[in-house]
């Protein structure tokens, strides 16, 4: 699955600098290294506090490094220098976060297509793709909706399709479905499967939910904590497609599940 | 129904003003306190013959070009600043002296300054009208969620469409609410300043009528001056509604109405 690495995470490490004549805070990640390949589904499975926003952050490039460097396809990324940030690196890595940051001032459609529009990139061809993937997660009809007028839900899966829309060849996930209720989360995350099946594109998916990272991924990473590392890795011996609502049923998933809450104990 | 409600219940609240009103005139005696009956009378006379129209016709033109000339600039500042918080810490405590000193004593000046003609009722009501609109528009540029900023510029955006696609809709609440504070004050930095010196506008209806003794005359102006006001407000309303439909409806407590 992993075939050529796309992004490389070189003994990456993080500490807040000092301030108010307080010392630099101790290291709250140090030395995590990793790779993802081209087309991975990749899950991140921390406890709370582990430093896992940090992580996806820095990826992002809206964070600095303290140390270490992310290459990406070959092209070291240095961002030691908050002025030398480069948010969402070229458009090349999206970030759903937790929470869903849609403009409030925008209806559903025009906030899936906000990227879009500031890329200049808004044609017909475009918004016939995006009105494939607002169909794709059951928000045809809330087209014309704001923000306000939709479930937690739909907001999610709003916010989803709006990175999914523009095709950045990364996509960073941050617990995304973390604030809603059980059925709804199955929901999204059978969601998810079905529109990765269509474009395969590179994810990494960070979630504290151990069912939640075996489902979705092809591997996943266990991080300890403070300062965070990579405690294990496990890849994810159940086929594809799956079906997320029968996860635990299906074989193998008993096993990883045993092997991993063991490593975060 | 809540609503006529509210309509019935403030023609309720009117009527004893009124009321009041009356009785005080008639314990006080008209010369002192007109009533609200000769008020309305000379009001209706005045309107009708045109009198009130042509004079609050002056204020409203003073107000209004005081407004653009003070309040323009006052809502591009904060966003020509955004990127430089160290100019707008410098300004601050001259901005907020600014605010805080008491410009209808600056009156005289302006007019020692810019003659008793129009332009120094337009540079009081500018001088008032800049701080309020100011300080509100801050605010709301600072009141922005950063998160939604991270957001724009990973999918792309530069500094340009951040700041008309995320500052500035975040900032219209603030803004119209900025406007809404200082219409009152607009109006009325504009008949004080006709008051003190001028040949026209509500003002000058206010000042000869004192000095006739008339002070139905004064409460017509005054009269005409409020609903001069509620109209501004009136249609501040309207444009909230048409640019923030996006915002969640208020969870009914108050009609705030015109």
């Amino acid at each position: 699955m992993s075939d050529p690495t796309l992004l490389e995470i070189r003994n990456l490490g993080k500490r807040f600098p000092a301030r108010h004549g307080r010392e630099p805070s101790p290291w709250v990640i140090q030395d995590l290294s990793f790779s993802v390949g081209t087309g991975e589904f990749l899950t991140i499975i921390g406890p709370s506090g582990a430093g896992k926003s940090t992580l996806l952050n820095m990826i992002a490039q809206i964070d600095t490094a303290s140390a270490g460097e992310i290459v990406f396809n070959g092209e070291t990324v240095n961002s030691h220098d908050a002025r030398m940030l480069r948010p969402g690196f070229d458009r090349r890595i999206g970030y759903v976060t937790q929470d869903d940051n849609l403009l409030p001032w925008r209806t559903t459609i025009d906030n899936v297509l906000f990227p879009i529009e500031v890329q200049g990139r808004l044609n017909d061809e475009t918004r016939a793709q995006a009105d494939v993937l607002v169909r794709a997660v059951g928000l045809a009809g809330f087209e014309r909706y704001y923000p306000h007028e939709l479930s937690g839900g739909m907001r999610k899966r709003a916010a989803l399709i709006r990175t999914l829309a523009y095709d950045p060849p990364v996509i960073l996930m941050d617990e995304p479905f973390a604030a809603v209720d059980a059925q709804t989360r199955t929901q999204l995350q059978a969601d998810l499967l079905t529109l990765w099946g269509l474009g395969r594109k590179t994810i990494i998916f960070v979630t504290h939910d151990i069912t939640e990272a075996i489902a979705l991924g092809d591997r996943a990473l266990v991080l300890s904590r403070q300062p965070t590392r990579i405690a294990a890795e496990h890849a994810i011996p159940i086929p594809r497609p799956r079906n997320v609502q029968d996860i635990f049923a299906l074989e193998g998933f008993a096993a990883v599940y045993q092997r991993i809450r063991s490593d975060i104990q | 129904m809540t609503r006529w409600r509210t309509y019935t219940d403030r023609l309720i609240v009117l009527a004893v003003i009124l009321a009041a009103w009356q009785v005080g005139s008639f314990l006080v005696g008209p010369y002192w306190l007109s009533s609200p009956w000769a008020v309305a009378a000379r009001f209706t006379a005045q309107i009708l013959n045109g009198e009130l129209i042509v004079q609050g016709g002056y204020t409203v033109e003073e107000a209004l070009i005081g407004t653009v000339i003070g309040g323009v600039p006052a809502v591009l500042l904060p966003f020509l600043l955004r990127r430089h918080p160290v100019i707008v810490a410098i300004l601050d405590p001259f901005m907020v002296g600014g605010y805080g000193a008491p410009k209808l004593a600056f009156a005289p000046l302006f007019i020692l300054w810019f003659g008793i003609g129009i332009e120094s009722k337009i540079a009081l009501v500018a001088s008032v009208v800049f701080f309020i609109v100011y300080f509100n528009t801050l605010a709301g540029v600072r009141a922005l969620d950063p998160r939604l900023v991270q957001m724009a510029q990973i999918a792309g955006a530069g500094e340009r469409h951040v700041a008309r696609h995320i500052v500035l809709p975040a900032a219209v609440p603030h803004i119209l609410a900025g406007f809404r504070i200082a219409v009152p004050y607009a109006i009325g930095g504009a008949v004080i300043a006709e008051l003190i010196s001028s040949n026209r506008g509500l003002g000058y209806l206010v000042q000869t009528g004192a000095m006739n003794f008339d002070t139905t005359s004064v409460f017509a102006a005054i009269l005409a001056a409020t609903l001069i006001v509620h109209g501004a407000n009136w249609l501040l309303n309207a444009a909230e509604r048409a640019l923030l439909r996006w915002r969640p409806p208020p969870r009914a407590v108050l009609e705030t109405g015109t």
